[in-house]
Order: structure tokens, then C-alpha cells, then sequence
């Protein structure tokens, strides 16, 4: 049955977050349809409906006539207080009915601090928090997404976890949940369901620790549960689903714009990127499939904007001529393309000034480090030379202000390391001066983040650099980034330490997190929401030393809490990565040298795909 | 080039979507029905669209007013059927005539506004003591309510907005017909009455579903023939 939650939206700060029916939202009857998926965003409305990956399972899903797919998130403080003074449980918007009413509850894992909100929902749903509890009447809960390359923090939560890209994996999971009989227990579904690629039971692994609390190994109890899953990948991206027809939100959402995928993955081979490295290999679209994309999208939503959207998009091969063509075709409709991220070279500098043809505001560009030895170690091949001309030619062509992102805590870091980081503001500063942006107006701004060694990239095994650390790092750029025109950014690092915590943790982690979220941990992203003395509670209630899994340098010998769990990348290469970091040297992109032998092709049976030869792709 | 007045309503589920979204939702609107919406020349350009009165968030709206300029020449008609045929669900496109060009502002024109206030009681609510309380409610010269701005809590006197108010029941439904002042001066918002009234009854004034049912001129005609 539908609930009656009307009475409950004017006492809300933005009840649009609840209430769906936007446009392209599909509601489906709900009795003539076998299969009923949830997909449960942990965090609030407008972070959700930004996001590519529920806009494209939406549409896989609902397109089948067998299954329908609604949507829920996280609500909001408010929303969670009126949810539990007047006992509702937490609603999908579209047919507005209880969590609990689904077959599956479909959770994607962008972020470790959107964690708590994962217990919360399962919660305010009244499904019960841990696996082991849940019966066969109530929704097997699934989960996703990059941080599912290391769920191990929430394994007791999660009945099945999938790693890769969903599209084709979906329908899998639909057809085994289709046809379970009735009767058929919890566990022998499990058991269909770890037949699929791609898909981890966690409550079919042991994990075994050592003496002094070294995880000692990790292995299938189950018979016929393979020792180690692998990550499923889309082979051609240009017939893959493609959401046509994407919900267009009434609400304003942090992306509020058509986000056409031009590709997917990137093999730059930034040594602290995960992306970089659960997303490989690179394919491309192709030109023609993109711009009939481009046709669709904007027909059907109606958006004065269209994003490319990848990890790089500067990078594909075939960038001018989709520029180009889009520009032409759609400058006159008042529709403007925009270009998430900048490759710090004069190219992507041109390519930003053939899209923007008015209202010439920020460009940000990411150099990550502020010396070339440190950029070195972290393979990001970017020279100062290269940025202090890009910025010149930025400054010329009309843009007053300049946005750098730059990390701190990175392996080898330096007292001038952090020097050159104000360094490279002050010279990009006069670069503005030079070339003639009026000095009222120019501005250069910091931003910087802290470093989060990330499972599965060659930094796995490094140590964060403790708060304390962090804080001073960030004292002292805040005392060398001085003057006008210059502005300094960070993050709380208590955030940042959460976050490696959880991004190298293990199942031990599991209690602090029902403890963090039992003493009121919610919306941990979320600055005004975040309670770091809660956490620190809760790590002290559970006895485990959150520094164990932050701060501490793991060896080769460590058996790593996601080594069951592979991404593609072989653990030798990340290892020799890893040297080849500390020795200040660099590996070439595959798509422009020789193969690198990440190991990721041949494990996968694929190939990366680019539309246009290299070459042709700068210039 | 043409200015159209288009006539719709919002109920159900976009009765919870504030004005400024309900703006963009017709900016997206108009560009799926392929129709070309004029823009302000400048750095910034704003579609030009004019609404008679943002309706507050939860409020069902009966007949709204939204004036668009085109770029193009289109009938009423063809606006009308193309943008009925993308507009989300929620909100739907009434009617649609040409506005001459020198006619004032939609906004100017509004003057007043009839409303519907709907509520369940507990039980039967007696309609006697509800009509004499009323009565008691007009007949005061001067009713102050407190009202939030951005420069904090500000006390107001609402009695002069109040054209008139009525009351009637069915079964267990209170229904308050209210017409207050409306538009850019001395609006006066229909929660407000209602809070006043609270002592009128078994209804939290939030649980009241509250229906624009009309925006008026000042001469007493719908808007849209103004």
C-alpha cells in the first residue's frame, strides 16, 4: 500500500526532496510487475539525482516489463524526525510505499562517508541492519560503486555486493530474484546469485586474523565460491544502455544539467586515483553515437546545458571535432556545453573558450602537487612551465579567476613541497597580472584536499598523514598563501581521516559504524552534520584503534582486506607502481606508449577503445 | 513577437515545488515543446516568463497565470497543445490566449485571491459555533499576526486584506472560503488567517490542504481576461 506522508512535507525544509513525479520519473503498477527494485541513494536528493549511474540503472531496469526500479535517499534531519514521530517507515518516491515492500534494495557506495546513511535508510525502512538477521520476507540488499572494490567495513550490512559497471549485470540479478520460488531460503538465493560475475557474497568468506590482529586470510566457506571475483565491464560502450530519457529533477541538484558520458575510464595513471584504476580500460563513443546522444537528451529534458562527462574529458580523441559540431549546432538554442574538468594544457584552455562563449568565470585546472619531484612520485604529468602558460593563456583570453586543486599528506611530501604549492599560486597570480586582468578582479584560489590511500591504486599501502600533521600542513600553506588576489581552501582533516579509515578498513569496522550511527552519526559529508567527537565515541565504545587502517603502512606481506576482490589491476603492477613512485618515476599513458602491463586487458579479455588514432587528438 | 497567457494548475505531488523550480520546469518545458522562448539580452539572459503570483510551497494552485514571450510566431493553440504534451506530471496547461503587448504586467494586475482551505476533524464539526466565531473574527478592527522576514520576526495587521471568509462542512471536512488581498501590496497569506482563526476548531492549521481557486483583479475579474 502507498503511504499517507502529505501531512508530514510542510513541516520540511524542501519537500521536493520527497515527493518525485518529476519529469521522465516512471511510475509503474505495482501488481503487475514481478520484480521490484529499490535503488537507495545514501545520501541526500540532490547528490542522488546527480548522480550518472542511478539515472542509467533507472532506465535498464524500467525498461524491462517484468521490473520496475524507484527511487529513495537519504532524507534530510527534518524528515528523518518526521519519519519517526509519526512511525512511517522510509518511502520510495514513486509509489511512496515502504522499503521493506521491495525485492531488492539496491545501494550504491560513492563515498565512505555516506556510510551511516546506509544504516540509516535500512532503519528508517524497517529492514533489519544486519544480514544475518534479515529473513526470507524481507529485501536482499545489494550494494555497488567504487567503494565496493573495498566494502569489507560493511560486510555484515551487505547481502551481495557487485563490482563494475551494472548495465548488463542488472538483468542477471533481476532474472535470479525473478525466479525465486517460493520457499526458496535466503541462502540458496545468495547462492544463484554468486553464480553471476561480478558479484561478492560476503557472508560466504571467512576472514581469519593473527595474533597481533594482522589479517591472516580470507577464503570461500562456501563449496563452488570462487576465491577470488573480478569486476564486470561494459565491452562497447557505444551500444550500451543509454538513458535517453533521464528523470529531470524540479528541484536545483548539484549537477542540474544533460550529462552525456563521452567515456569511460582513464589510464593517465595518477598513482592516488581510484578511479583511474576500477574504471580501466578507456572506451571511447563514438563522434556519431555521442552527438545523436546529445540530440536525445537535450530533446527530452529540455536542459539549457549539456556536460560532457568523463574522467578526463580533454582527453578523447575525437574532443575538437565533438566540440566543434556540438557548439555549432546548439549555440543558437540558448543551450551552452560545458567541460567538467581541464587537462592543464593551452589546448584544453581552447577547447573551454570554444564553449564558453559569454560569462568567462572560473577555470579550474588540477596540478595535485605543488613541486615537479612530487608530481613525479604521483605520475601526474604536469609541468610548471605547462601551468604557468596555460594560466597565461587563460588570463588572456578572458577568464578573471583560476581554481587549483591540490593535495596534501601525499607519500614523500615536504616541507617544500608545501612551498611550492604557494609557489605556483603567487606565479599563476602574476601571470594574471601579466597579461592585463584588472587587478580588483583577479583572483587565484587554493584548494586543497588531503591525501586518502585508496584500495587497488599503487598508494594502497601508504600511510595518511595524521590529523595533527594535516592540520599543521594546512597552518602553514594558510600562512604562505598570503595577498591579494589569493584565496586558500581545505577540508576538515578529521573528515579526511574518516575516509582512509573506512577506505582501507576491514570487518572489523563494522560495529564502530553501527555504534557511530546508534550514538546519532548521520550525513557524515555533510559539514554541518558531521560529529567527529561521536565518531571518536564509538571507536573508543568498540575498542578498535581507527589509526590501525589509517595511519599505518602496510607491507607487501599484508594480506589486504579487499585482496578476494579484483579490479583488474594486478597486485604486481600496483607494487611496482608503487616503486617506481619512490624513486620519482614516471609510467606513460597506455593509450599514447607501450602497454604498461597493468594487467587489466589480458584478465578481462578486452581492449582499450579509442575512436580516433593519437595524434589527431590534440590538435 | 507574441505573448502568450497560459492558464494551468498545480496540484498533486508539484504542489510541494517552490516558485523558482516551477519557473525552471517551464523553461524546460518550453524547450521540449520545441517552441522558442525569448530571452534578455545581456550576460546573463532570463527567460521571459511572468507569473501572476509565486505560489507558496504546498499550496494547490486551481488556475495560475504564467505570461510567456516567444521568438517566434505561435499560436495559442499550438502553444497550448505542445507544451500540454511535456509539461511533468502535476502540472497542466489549462488554456492559452494572446496577450496583447501593451497590456500591463500579469503581476501588477493581480489584486486579490480566493482560497479553499480543506481539513478533517476528529469529528463532525458544528457549523454554528464555527459561523458565530467568525463573526466574532470580522468584526475585529485590527488583527496582528508576526511574520518572518529577512530582517527577523516583523508584526503585521492582516485585517485590512481580509475581503471576506466563510465556512461550511461535510461529514467530517471543515472547508474555509477565504478572499484575501493578494499581489505585490498588502498580500495577505491564507496559513496566516488560518492561524489566527486556530481557535475556530479540531484542524491544526497544518493539516489544512489549502487551494488557490482564483487570482483577481481589481475590479473583480480572473486575471486571465485582464
Amino acid at each position: 500500500m502507498s503511504l499517507e506522508i502529505e501531512h508530514l512535507l510542510p513541516r520540511v525544509e524542501k519537500p521536493a526532496r520527497y515527493v518525485g513525479s518529476e519529469y521522465n520519473s516512471i511510475v509503474k503498477d505495482w501488481d503487475k510487475v514481478k520484480v521490484k527494485v529499490a535503488f537507495a541513494f545514501p545520501d541526500v536528493y540532490e547528490v542522488g539525482m546527480s548522480h550518472l549511474g542511478l539515472q542509467i540503472l533507472y532506465h535498464v531496469v524500467n525498461q524491462r516489463d517484468d521490473a520496475l526500479m524507484e527511487r529513495v535517499f537519504a532524507p534530510w534531519p527534518d524528515m528523518e524526525r518526521e519519519l519517526t514521530t509519526s512511525g512511517l517507515p522510509l518511502f520510495s518516491l514513486e509509489s511512496r510505499r515502504p522499503i521493506s515492500d521491495f525485492d531488492v534494495v539496491a545501494f550504491t557506495l560513492q563515498y565512505e562517508l555516506s556510510y551511516t546513511n546506509i544504516l540509516n535508510m535500512l532503519y528508517l525502512g524497517g529492514i533489519p541492519l544486519y544480514a544475518r538477521d534479515r529473513g526470507d520476507g524481507d529485501p536482499l540488499v545489494i550494494a555497488g560503486g567504487p567503494c565496493a572494490y573495498n566494502p569489507e567495513p560493511l560486510a555484515p550490512f551487505i547481502d551481495a555486493v557487485f563490482l563494475g559497471e551494472g548495465e548488463e549485470a542488472i538483468h542477471e540479478i533481476v532474472e535470479v530474484v525473478s525466479k525465486r520460488r517460493a520457499g526458496m531460503g535466503r541462502r540458496s538465493l545468495l547462492r544463484e546469485l554468486s553464480h553471476i560475475d561480478g558479484i561478492y557474497i560476503p557472508s560466504f568468506y571467512d576472514v581469519q586474523y593473527d595474533a597481533l590482529g594482522y589479517i591472516k586470510s580470507i577464503v570461500p566457506v562456501e563449496e563452488g565460491i570462487p576465491e577470488k571475483v573480478t569486476k564486470r565491464i561494459i565491452s562497447d560502450l557505444d551500444h550500451a544502455p543509454f538513458p535517453a530519457r533521464p528523470i529531470v529533477p524540479y528541484l536545483g541538484v548539484v549537477h542540474d544539467r544533460a550529462m552525456l558520458e563521452v567515456f569511460r575510464g582513464c589510464t593517465r595513471g595518477c598513482r592516488f586515483c581510484q578511479a583511474g584504476a576500477v574504471y580501466r580500460p578507456v572506451r571511447e563513443k563514438h563522434l556519431e553515437t555521442l552527438l545523436q546522444q546529445a540530440e536525445d537528451i537535450l530533446k527530452n529534458t529540455g536542459y539549457n546545458e549539456l556536460s560532457l562527462a568523463s574522467l578526463s574529458t580533454t582527453d578523447y580523441s575525437g574532443v575538437r571535432k565533438l566540440i566543434t559540431k556540438l557548439v555549432k549546432r546548439y549555440s543558437d538554442q540558448n543551450v551552452s556545453i560545458s567541460l567538467p574538468s581541464l587537462r592543464v594544457d593551452a589546448f584544453a584552455v581552447d577547447l573551454a573558450q570554444a564553449v564558453q562563449k559569454v560569462r568567462k568565470s572560473t577555470l579550474t585546472f588540477a596540478p595535485e602537487a605543488g613541486t615537479q619531484r612530487l608530481r613525479n612520485v604521483i605520475n601526474k604529468q604536469v609541468t610548471e612551465e605547462d601551468l604557468l602558460q596555460t594560466a597565461y593563456v587563460a588570463f588572456s583570453a578572458g577568464w578573471l579567476r583560476i581554481k587549483l586543486y591540490f593535495m596534501i599528506g601525499l607519500p614523500t611530501e615536504t616541507f617544500e613541497d608545501l612551498e611550492g604549492i604557494a609557489d605556483l599560486a603567487r606565479k599563476v597570480l602574476q601571470k594574471g597580472k601579466e597579461a592585463g586582468v584588472p587587478k580588483g578582479r583577479l583572483s587565484v584560489t587554493i584548494s586543497t584536499s588531503s591525501f586518502v590511500p585508496k584500495a587497488h591504486t599503487p598508494f594502497q599501502w601508504e600511510p595518511q598523514d595524521p590529523i595533527e600533521v594535516l592540520r599543521e600542513k594546512q597552518a602553514q600553506l594558510k600562512r604562505l598563501i598570503k595577498g591579494k588576489g589569493l584565496v586558500f581552501n581545505y577540508h576538515d582533516p578529521e573528515a579526511s581521516f574518516l575516509e582512509a579509515v573506512f577506505a582501507r578498513g576491514d570487518r572489523r569496522l563494522a560495529p564502530v559504524l553501527y555504534r557511530a550511527w546508534e550514538l546519532g552519526c548521520r550525513l557524515d559529508g555533510w559539514r554541518e552534520c558531521f560529529r567527529y567527537d561521536l565518531w571518536e565515541r564509538a571507536f573508543r565504545d568498540t575498542g578498535v584503534n581507527p589509526a590501525f587502517y589509517a595511519q599505518r603502512r602496510f607491507t607487501l606481506d599484508d594480506v589486504l582486506p579487499w585482496d578476494h576482490l579484483d579490479a583488474g589491476l594486478s597486485k604486481k603492477f600496483l607494487w611496482l607502481e608503487r616503486k617506481r613512485a619512490l624513486a620519482g618515476q614516471i609510467t606513460e599513458d597506455c593509450r599514447y606508449g607501450k602497454c604498461t602491463g597493468c594487467g587489466l586487458c589480458p584478465a578481462l579479455e578486452i581492449e582499450p577503445y579509442l575512436q580516433e588514432a593519437r595524434g589527431d587528438a590534440t590538435h | 513577437m507574441p505573448r502568450i497567457r497560459v492558464a494551468y494548475r498545480q496540484n498533486g505531488a508539484a504542489r510541494f515545488v517552490s516558485h523558482l523550480d516551477v519557473m525552471r520546469a517551464f523553461e524546460r518545458a518550453m524547450r521540449r515543446a520545441g517552441l522558442k522562448l525569448s530571452y534578455t539580452q545581456g550576460f546573463n539572459p532570463r527567460p521571459k516568463l511572468t507569473f501572476a503570483a509565486p505560489l507558496p510551497v504546498g499550496m494547490v494552485g486551481l488556475r495560475e497565470y504564467v505570461d510567456i514571450v516567444l521568438d517566434e510566431a505561435a499560436s495559442p493553440f499550438l502553444v497550448m497543445s505542445r507544451l500540454g504534451r511535456v509539461m511533468p506530471k502535476g502540472l497542466s496547461v489549462l488554456n492559452a490566449r494572446e496577450v496583447p503587448d501593451e497590456s500591463p504586467n500579469l503581476m501588477a494586475v493581480v489584486h486579490h485571491a480566493r482560497y479553499l482551505a480543506k481539513g478533517f476533524t476528529n469529528k463532525k464539526p458544528d457549523l454554528a459555533v464555527i459561523q458565530e466565531s467568525l463573526q466574532a473574527f470580522l468584526a475585529r478592527r485590527e488583527i496582528y499576526v508576526e511574520r518572518q522576514t529577512s530582517k527577523g520576526v516583523k508584526r503585521k495587521d492582516i485585517r485590512p486584506g481580509i475581503r471576506s471568509i466563510n465556512a461550511a462542512a461535510e461529514d467530517r471536512e471543515l472547508r474555509i472560503g477565504m478572499e484575501l488581498k493578494a499581489g505585490q501590496e498588502g498580500n495577505v497569506r491564507p496559513y496566516e488567517v488560518l492561524t489566527a482563526l486556530q481557535h475556530l476548531g479540531p484542524v491544526q492549521p497544518d493539516r489544512f490542504v489549502i487551494i488557490r481557486t482564483a487570482l483577481l483583479s481589481s475590479n473583480g475579474r480572473l486575471v486571465w481576461e485582464i
